[in-house]
């Protein structure tokens, strides 16, 4: 379905699908940030070119490598992929559990595939006839006041294309006759292109969470060296020591969680070395071995040693096998933890700069 | 008994032109699976038993059929679909496809590609058939109609608006003359409804939306104003289920909108995240039970209402049962909506108990919050909408479930956020199948899954329970404890609910993993 999906591409970006095959920014994608990311954790931002933009700054600060060009088409891939307005909107399935790396192209997201692409200048520009002729009564994120009502749930935007139906209402239609009769072309679709960004802005992930700091950190600590045993494992001196500038607030906060999860926020998952699950299988007969767990479900179990050999086994009532998941503790949190011990933690993870 | 006459007088008829009777979908015999949960009773239970218990280990591959290069997925996609059989033939769907497949052979018969102008393409549940037609829904809002011969349109009919941001993606249910379609989508604040078309034409019958359209209409009073409530959601993603003598359809209706920030939506936001019963001759609403007023977590109603004819305290009664995504199983009286029990069937975190209807009282500190709140289960939910069975021999209810944790945050601390206006993230979880006794909502076994895996399931009188792991294993257990006899690798996790036919003397059992169909027989 390639030639489907650079169509599509070409919808929305012209210059770049013709100079540039969507498969080679994907690889640069893959390529570069893969080694770190899993492409559902990075694409399941949304973010403007600019924003984008800072993610690949602060990553090339953290030693992502790669060459000028790569970053260049990955900024490209990313902003068109993944950009506030873009094809892939949608995150997790709304009915379905997610699945990971479903890869739908540009042409299989949400809504109509002739829905209208943001002039980002247009789209500044119909700001300032919006905030004289329409805020007043519309509000300043078009969502409507008891003045005016919401245009981000107007069918009359949703059907609009470029003011295809705009316009013709506001020179027709419209309560407030003059002066809105009296905008001209250019005005118009500078318009709906400002609309048109404030229905998508409603769209799932073009927002972010907010702020999570919001705990005490002393009582934060008491939790680390009391209740939560977090100090068993863990030191603020040790493998926490700075954890505060490698992650941000809401990575700390999923990252102790669900350590080795994919959650959200700056380097989330990543501040701290995730340690693999093993296991140990005796066999009847003879001796126990230990290793990386590398596969197991009711029937076989797979693991490698410390010398990296692979062994598999038939798993039979004889088999022992014995799961060690080191992170079996924070699993077992979850069900202890209120929200104020959470955000406490995260308060007092936050004073490890 | 209107509607059998009506199916019987006709059916003589359409079996002439190698249709389906329609009769048979009021009693499938077991040589056709002619609808999404093989009858209308939902329980997805098959009175075969040539493949049982004492032979399960001399099943065989019969055959595999690979939808190769579909869109939906960039490695051929993910048949979500259950086929239907009807006269030797499987027919199944993705978005945009539908393939006709000899189901003695899986020899391809016809397949018919949809020129799609977009929409959501995450999955497509099936196809219904009604006499020589075939129905089903694209992700850009139409009701397309293939002659079940050849593929050929017949016709399409717009059945929503793209432009609202509503997609197509249910299996469409045949009831008597009514062809009866779900929308999907919930990107936007926009209206659910179930709607009823002609067979024949395609011409609307009725429209039942799902929210109240103007105040004093009943359910009115759990809005705030009529803006909120018309833009209030409760998307009809799922096939109901019918039964015939009460002459209703059992109805599960989506999550309320704005999906995560619910604050200018005060109010229990009825008739989301609910059973419906309605009337499928008119549309009209005969009763509802509520599974999660005033959700805020994602968690739609939208799992199948099984029905049961069965006992409560040596009582026969005609019952319906749903394991919903908040991670409730709801037993209620299918002729007057009138709960029974309400249970846990995983531990959930977010409730306070249950009220006077038998609906979970939500934990306000458990809404979303703007620096998160630890939830479960997740967005993904208890269960989801891969399809649950009963088996009335043992009297278990079995689901595919998971208990899941992840955080909840408000994005848009607005006095009107609109879309989602937030979202979970993260997680942990683990995966299970869970059999619940209707009687006394307890679960009776929990088999867990090492390594994920949610499909649906198939129960049979040769006292097996088809399932899918995490791992790509097709598994039959024992219903009655849980224990796996029988297992095969497809290499790819089970994505449907499996089916089974008999054809020939040979029992078929067919499922679905990734973008491939896989059939296995009792050969000898």
């Amino acid at each position: 379905m390639r030639s489907g999906i650079c169509m599509a591409a070409l919808l929305l970006a012209p210059v770049t699908c013709v100079a540039q095959s969507p498969a080679a920014a994907r690889a640069a994608f893959q390529d570069v940030c893969g080694a770190c990311h899993s492409v559902e954790t990075v694409t399941s931002q949304r973010r403007t070119r600019a924003q984008w933009q800072d993610s690949i700054n602060s990553m090339v600060a953290r030693g992502a490598k790669g060459t000028d060009e790569q970053f260049a088409l990955i900024l490209d891939y990313l902003t068109r992929q993944y950009g506030p307005a873009s094809p892939n909107d949608s995150g997790a399935s709304p009915a379905a559990p997610a699945p990971a790396g479903r890869g739908r192209g540009a042409a299989y997201s949400p809504g109509p595939e002739d829905r209208q692409v943001i002039d980002e200048a247009a789209a500044i520009r119909g700001r300032k006839v919006y905030a004289a002729e329409c805020i007043t009564c519309h509000g300043t994120r078009a969502r409507g006041t008891e003045r005016g009502s919401d245009l981000v749930r107007s069918e009359i935007v949703l059907h609009d294309r470029y003011g295809s139906t705009i316009g013709p209402f506001l020179r027709q239609g419209h309560p407030a006759q003059t002066p809105v009769a009296q905008l001209t072309q250019a005005q118009l679709v500078d318009l709906s292109h400002t609309i048109h960004q404030e229905v998508y802005n409603t769209l799932r992930a073009a927002l972010q969470i907010q702020n999570v700091l919001t705990g005490d950190p002393k009582a934060g600590a008491a939790y680390f060296n009391g209740e939560g045993k977090c100090s068993t494992c863990h030191s603020p001196t040790g493998d926490l020591v700075h954890i505060a500038s490698r992650m941000d607030p809401p990575g700390l906060q999923q990252a102790f969680l669900f350590p080795g999860g994919r959650g959200g926020g700056r380097g989330g998952g990543r501040g701290v070395s995730a340690h693999p699950v093993t296991v140990t299988v005796t066999p009847a007969s003879g001796t126990a071995i230990t290793g990386t767990l590398v596969h197991i479900d009711d029937f076989n179990v797979a693991l490698r040693d410390g010398a990296g050999e692979y062994h598999s086994f038939k798993r039979t009532p004889d088999l022992k096998v014995v799961k060690n998941d080191p992170a079996q503790t924070h699993h077992e949190l979850l069900d202890k933890y209120t929200d104020k011990n959470i955000h406490d933690m995260v308060a007092y993870l936050e004073t490890l700069k | 008994m209107k509607v059998l006459a009506t199916l019987l007088l006709s059916s003589a008829a359409i079996l002439a032109q190698g249709g389906l009777n329609p009769a048979s979908l009021l009693a499938p015999p077991t040589d056709t699976w002619p609808t999404y949960n093989g009858d209308y009773s939902g329980r997805r239970y098959s009175t075969l038993a040539k493949i049982n218990q004492s032979n399960i280990n001399s099943l065989s591959l019969a055959w595999v059929y690979r939808a190769n290069g579909a869109p939906g997925g960039g490695s051929g996609g993910r048949i979500s679909a259950t086929p239907v059989e009807v006269n030797g033939i499987l027919y199944f769907t993705m978005p945009d496809h539908v393939w006709a497949v000899d189901a003695r052979t899986g020899r391809e018969v016809w397949n018919f590609q949809w020129t799609p102008h977009g929409g959501e393409h995450i999955g497509n549940r099936g196809a219904g058939v009604y006499g020589s037609w075939l129905y089903f829904l694209t992700p850009d809002c139409n009701m397309v109609s293939l002659n079940l011969k050849d593929g050929k349109e017949r016709w399409h009919k717009s059945i929503c608006d793209l432009d609202q941001y509503y997609f197509g993606s249910m299996a469409p249910l045949v009831v008597g003359n009514h062809i009866i379609t779900g929308v999907s989508g919930d990107d936007l604040d926009r209206p659910g409804y179930i709607e009823s078309h002609d067979p024949e034409t395609g011409a609307l019958q009725w429209r039942w939306y799902v929210v109240p359209q103007k105040m004093g209409d009943p359910g009115s009073e759990t809005w705030p104003n009529e803006e909120a409530m018309k833009h209030g959601g409760g998307m009809t993603w799922l096939t109901p289920t019918y039964d015939p003598e009460l002459n209703m359809i059992y109805v599960p209706t989506g999550n309320p909108q704005p999906v995560i920030a619910g604050k200018a939506r005060p109010g229990a936001n009825l008739f989301t995240a609910s059973v419906v019963a309605l009337n499928p001759d008119t549309g009209k609403m005969q009763w509802y039970f509520q599974s999660s007023p005033h959700d805020t977590h994602d968690w739609d109603a939208t799992q199948t209402p099984v029905l049961i004819d069965g006992e409560i305290n040596g009582q026969k009664r005609k019952l319906v049962v749903q394991a919903s995504r908040n991670g409730y199983f709801f037993v209620l009286d299918r002729a007057t909506g009138k709960n029974i029990s309400s249970s846990e069937y995983v531990k959930v975190n977010w409730s306070k108990g249950v009220d006077a209807k038998g609906s979970p009282i939500l934990n306000p500190a458990k809404e979303p919050q703007l620096d998160g709140a630890l939830v479960s289960p997740n967005q993904g939910g208890a269960s989801n909408w891969p399809p649950p069975t009963y088996d009335p021999d043992t009297g278990l209810f079995y689901v595919s479930a998971a208990r899941a944790f992840s955080v909840y945050y408000i994005y848009d601390p607005s006095d009107k956020p609109e879309g989602w206006g937030g979202n979970d993230r993260g997680g942990w979880s683990e995966s299970m199948i869970q059999a619940i006794d209707y009687k006394t909502g307890k679960v009776k076994w929990s088999h867990k899954w090492e390594d994920g895996g949610r499909s649906g399931l198939l129960s049979t009188a040769g006292k097996l329970l088809f399932a899918g792991d995490g791992s790509g294993n097709l598994i039959a257990l024992d219903p009655a404890n849980g224990n796996p006899l029988w297992h095969a690798n497809l290499g790819s996790s089970v994505t449907n609910g499996p089916i089974t036919y008999e054809l020939d003397g040979t029992q078929y059992l067919v499922v679905a993993a990734g973008d491939t169909l896989f059939a296995f027989a009792m050969l000898r």
